[in-house]
This record gives structure tokens, C-alpha cells and sequence, in this order.
């Protein structure tokens, strides 16, 4: 729930001003519904990568994948497994 | 070699394609398509466009991202005398099927890949389109003349509805000649161009391919939206050209680490579409000291009609001109309004089935027609224009160009919506924030959220408001009419 919640405050301090963050549930559609437009979805994307620092390649994200709370997770959650795989992997060697 | 001769842009490609058959002219990521490739595909669909009983002058959608087979699309319309519409695949339902509903398209072209389709919007039959389609005779070709129209490009409308840019191949060959000879374009060349099939600037790097035997690599989708992805392809793909809005660009240097690399491919960069803020564009050059850095100006009804080359070592000081004629271009300033008035051989055909709207935007003068910019502009002693800003309320972010008044227009759609009024306020990051004030028919009938979706639904996304401010009334001024002005100064206060 922390990377989730953590989205959901910045989108709500960025993009919605007005609203509370809990309003923001984990199926609403972010991009496709024009609530981050292009622009913002690079300052979206420099969020998470600062927070969590790491760092995408082309075709690893896009509109679908950052559209909504939970694909964000989700998207996170498999860059952080993938960095955790990549020093387990120079570990060994 | 010499360049193709005369105006009719298929007859470029026809001319390149014996010229050099198996050179590249369309790349696109690990795809290639050759001259002779591109040339028999186009054939063939211009035939299948035949076969299904399209004329000359008939419309077609290309609901289509900027691919290889949108590029085959674009030649196959024009060997076929059909006039293309471009239509962005992002675009929401309801303003597809009103410039559908405009424009009287007869087929419509959508979908990517394999999933290509053709489908007939008279008897809503849809049939799959491969590039195995069989060729046509070129017999059964129409002939075209240089001042039959080419396509339509729609462009934002202040009543609410877009209106049709109509160009005819002489328009877009004035255009794209002169940059092949004051750029020195030439097979060698890689260009890219970001922009959509639907943007005017997108006939620089489709149209200088057929001309001069260069090369488009296409940018794709999943690179163009982020500055870094786009620094990297620049540098792997080795482009030599480039053509963008300022936004793109300057959105490269600051948050794409370009300055981070050197580019030497890259030889001439330009750009138009909107102001290139001075102090990102001295960055840029600083970047690319040896690359040949050009601002174009013109709005989609006259294509470019002044340019200006950045200077060498260019401070970001004073911002830059918008710069001289073009040799096909005819330029004049209106003196009762200080407004900038193009014409020449670029010049639109005039906004597709609105005669009324067309006379209304042009004016005559010592015999030659001028399309009124709307643009704001002084001659400087140098011989130079210069960009003042705009006599309405058009705006542009992103270099998209938005009427303020479609905006409200969508507002005005939802039947909880009682009056709605959009401002436009620069913001800190160099690009413009859109803010709408609403009054609803009763206080949380909607929510901020509400009224994004019911926007999303009508306008695409470049032109959603960025803020909605709940008002119980909308200022106005005499006579009753909202007072833009004091609505701006209101939000510089919040």
C-alpha cells in the first residue's frame, strides 16, 4: 500500500489540486482520462524514478502502464525485482 | 542527379523511385522500406482505392500513427487524386466523427501492423489492407494537376468545431522545394520529424524524401514522448535533420541530459509552431555548435512564409526574430492593426466547405491574396519581423494550435455546465497552463474530475484545461462579455 499511497499524494498535489488524495482510487484512469497530460506524465515519471531510484528504457513504460495507481505499482514492484535480480546476478559473478 | 521536376508530389516519388529504387526511404526502427517498395505499394492501394469507387477529390481518413503504412497511405491517396485526411488515432471519438461528418470521407484507414483496415464509411464494410495487395496499371490512374488539392488538415475551430485546411500539391511544393535548396537536402540525409501526419510541419521530412531522395526515419511512438528516449534515438539513429515545435526540443536539452553527448550527424535543426524561449534556445546551439539552427514561421493555412537562421553564438538575450519572407511567400503588415498578412504560392486553397469562413480570414490587395494570421507583428529597421503576439484568443502549447472558444464550447456541452469561460497564463515551465472557470447549475453537480472526463471525451488531450475553478459568476466587462482579462489577473492572484 506505501508505493500506492505515495502515488496516489503526488498525482493528487500535482493534478489535483482541489481533491483529496483518497479520492484517487487504484483503477482510475490517470492519462487516458486527462487528468496528467503529456507533460505531466514526465514529471510523473521523474517522480517515481527519483523515489525509487531507478531509471526506464524505451518500451518499458507508457501510457498504458502509468495509467492508473495500481499499474504504476505494478510497474515499480518489477523494476525494483529486476534491479534486486541484476546485483544478485553481479553478486555471484 | 537531378531533383524530380515540377509541382505534383507522387511524381517525385515516382522520379525518385527510378532514380535510386533500393535506396531507404522510410525507416522505421528495424523496418526499411526502399523507393521501389514504397512506390509499388502506393500503386497498389491507389488501384485499391480505384477498385472501390473513390474519385478524384473524394476525402479519406488515415486514422493512422505516423508509420511506414501511413507514409504508403499518404502517396497512394495522392496517385489516386484523393484528398487525405489525417486524423490522429489518440483523438476522442466525438471529434473524430465530426471532422469525419466535415470532411465526407469516404474510407477510412485504421489500425496497425497486420490489423491494418480499410473501412468504407458508405456501407460501414470493412476489408484488411496488406502490402501484398496486388499493383495497378498506372493507366488507370487519374491525371492531376498542381493546383488539385493534396489533403486537409484540421485545425482547431473557435465556434467549437475544427475546420479543414485544404493545400494543394503547389502549396506544399513551394514549401518543401525551397527547403531542399536553401537546406541542401539530399540522399544522404536522415530526417526526422516527430510530428504527426496531421501537423503542417510533417510535409517537411514525407515530401523532402520523395523529393530528394532522403531518407525519414520515424520517430516511434514509444520514443517520441520522452525527451531522453529522444536524445538517444537522435544520436543512434544518426539524423541529420530535424524538425520539431520548440517544445520538443527545448524540452530535449533540459530534461533529456543532451548536453550530455555530442551529435555529429546532426547538421540542421528546425523548428516552428510557437516561440522558442530564447535562453533554451541559446542552450540548444550550445549543444550543437555546428549544426545550422532555423526558426520557420506560418500558420497551417500558408505553411512557412518567413524564417530566420539563429545567429552564430546566439545569446538568448532578445528573442528571435521571426525573420524575412520566403521566396514564394508574399508578406505585408495590415497598419490599422499591426497584423501580419501572408500570402504566395503557399497559401491554402481555403477551409474545406466553408466558403464563408475562407472569405472571412482573406484579404485582396494590389491584386494578390492574403490569409489574415491573426499574428501581431513589427518590422524591424533591420528588415526583419518580429513576433508580438496574437489579436484573439488563439493560443498554442506544445506548438498545437487551440481555439480558447472550442474549449468552452466543450465546456458548454454538459448540461450541468451554465456558463464556462478559459483563460490561458504562461507557467513556470516554459509552457502554457490552460485554467477554466465554471459555474454550475448547482453547487457539486460535478466534481474537477467529472469535467475532465466529459473534456476528454470532445477534445484531445493538448487541449485539456490544467485547472477548473468553481465560480459562482464569471466576470464581465460592458456590454455583458466576459472579461478575460480580469479572469487572467484572477489567477495570478491564486
Amino acid at each position: 500500500m506505501k508505493i500506492r499511497n505515495e502515488i496516489r499524494e503526488f498525482v493528487a498535489s500535482q493534478f489535483l489540486p482541489d481533491a483529496p488524495a483518497a479520492t484517487i482510487t487504484d483503477t482510475m484512469p490517470l492519462i487516458t482520462s486527462g487528468i496528467i497530460d503529456s507533460i505531466g506524465m514526465l514529471g510523473l515519471v521523474d517522480f517515481i524514478e527519483s523515489s525509487y531510484t531507478i531509471e526506464f528504457m524505451p518500451r518499458e513504460i507508457d501510457v498504458h502502464k502509468l495509467d492508473t495507481v495500481e499499474r504504476i505499482e505494478t510497474l515499480i514492484r518489477a523494476k525494483l525485482s529486476g534491479r534486486a535480480e541484476d546485483q544478485e546476478q553481479a553478486a555471484l559473478q | 542527379m537531378p531533383a524530380p521536376e515540377g509541382h505534383l508530389l507522387h511524381e517525385w516519388l515516382r522520379q525518385s523511385a527510378a532514380a535510386h529504387p533500393h535506396a531507404l526511404a522510410i525507416v522505421e526502427e528495424e523496418r526499411t522500406t526502399s523507393f521501389a517498395e514504397l512506390l509499388q505499394q502506393a500503386e497498389a492501394l491507389a488501384g485499391l482505392f480505384c477498385q472501390l469507387g473513390i474519385q478524384p477529390c473524394d476525402c479519406i481518413a488515415l486514422a493512422l500513427p505516423k508509420t511506414s503504412e501511413a507514409i504508403v497511405a499518404v502517396f497512394a491517396a495522392l496517385l489516386a487524386g484523393v484528398l487525405y485526411v489525417p486524423i490522429h488515432p489518440g483523438w476522442p471519438q466525438e471529434r473524430v466523427d465530426a471532422i469525419l461528418e466535415e470532411c465526407g470521407a469516404l474510407l477510412m484507414i485504421r489500425g496497425e501492423g497486420e490489423a491494418l483496415r480499410i473501412l468504407d464509411l458508405r456501407t460501414r464494410q470493412s476489408l484488411a489492407w496488406t502490402a501484398a495487395t496486388e499493383a495497378v496499371e498506372p493507366a488507370m490512374l487519374p491525371r492531376i494537376e498542381p493546383e488539385d488539392s493534396a489533403f486537409i488538415l484540421f485545425t482547431s475551430g473557435s465556434t467549437g468545431r475544427p475546420k479543414g485546411v485544404e493545400l494543394s500539391h503547389r502549396a506544399v511544393s513551394a514549401f518543401v522545394r525551397w527547403t531542399a535548396e536553401e537546406f541542401k537536402i539530399g540522399p544522404g540525409d536522415r530526417i526526422a520529424c516527430p510530428s504527426p501526419l496531421g501537423f503542417d510541419l510533417s510535409t517537411f521530412d514525407i515530401f523532402n524524401m520523395a523529393l530528394c531522395g532522403a531518407t525519414v526515419v520515424l520517430v516511434p511512438d514509444h520514443i517520441a514522448w520522452m525527451p531522453r528516449f529522444l536524445v538517444q534515438f537522435v544520436r543512434e539513429a544518426r539524423i541529420s535533420c530535424w524538425y520539431s515545435v520548440p517544445s520538443i526540443l527545448a524540452g530535449m536539452v533540459r530534461d533529456g541530459r543532451m548536453a550530455a553527448h555530442s551529435y555529429p550527424h546532426l547538421r540542421l535543426i528546425l523548428f516552428a509552431g510557437e516561440v522558442f524561449p530564447a535562453p533554451a534556445l541559446a542552450a540548444l546551439q550550445a549543444v550543437v555548435p555546428n549544426a545550422l539552427c532555423a526558426n520557420l514561421y506560418g500558420p497551417t493555412e500558408t505553411n512557412v512564409v518567413t524564417w530566420c537562421r539563429v545567429p552564430e553564438g546566439f545569446d538568448g538575450q532578445q528573442p528571435l526574430p521571426i525573420g524575412r519572407p520566403c521566396p514564394y511567400a508574399a508578406v505585408r503588415i495590415d497598419e490599422s492593426n499591426g497584423e501580419l498578412l501572408a500570402g504566395g504560392d503557399s497559401l491554402m486553397r481555403g477551409y474545406w466547405n466553408r466558403p464563408e469562413e475562407t472569405a472571412g480570414r482573406m484579404v485582396t490587395l494590389d491584386g494578390i491574396p492574403y490569409y489574415r494570421t491573426g499574428d501581431r507583428v513589427v518590422l524591424a529597421p533591420e528588415g526583419d519581423y518580429l513576433y508580438l503576439g496574437r489579436l484573439d484568443r488563439q493560443i498554442k502549447r506544445r506548438g498545437f494550435r487551440i481555439e480558447l472558444g472550442e474549449i468552452e464550447a466543450a465546456l458548454l456541452s454538459h448540461a450541468d455546465i451554465l456558463e464556462a469561460a478559459v483563460v490561458a497564463v504562461a507557467n513556470p515551465r516554459q509552457s502554457v497552463c490552460i485554467a477554466a472557470f465554471v459555474r454550475l447549475s448547482a453547487p457539486d453537480t460535478m466534481t474537477m474530475t467529472d469535467i475532465k472526463t466529459h473534456c476528454g471525451r470532445r477534445l484531445p488531450t493538448y487541449m485539456l484545461p490544467d485547472r477548473i475553478l468553481f465560480v459562482d459568476a464569471i466576470a464581465k466587462g460592458g456590454r455583458g462579455k466576459t472579461d478575460y482579462l480580469a479572469l487572467g489577473k484572477m489567477l495570478e492572484g491564486l
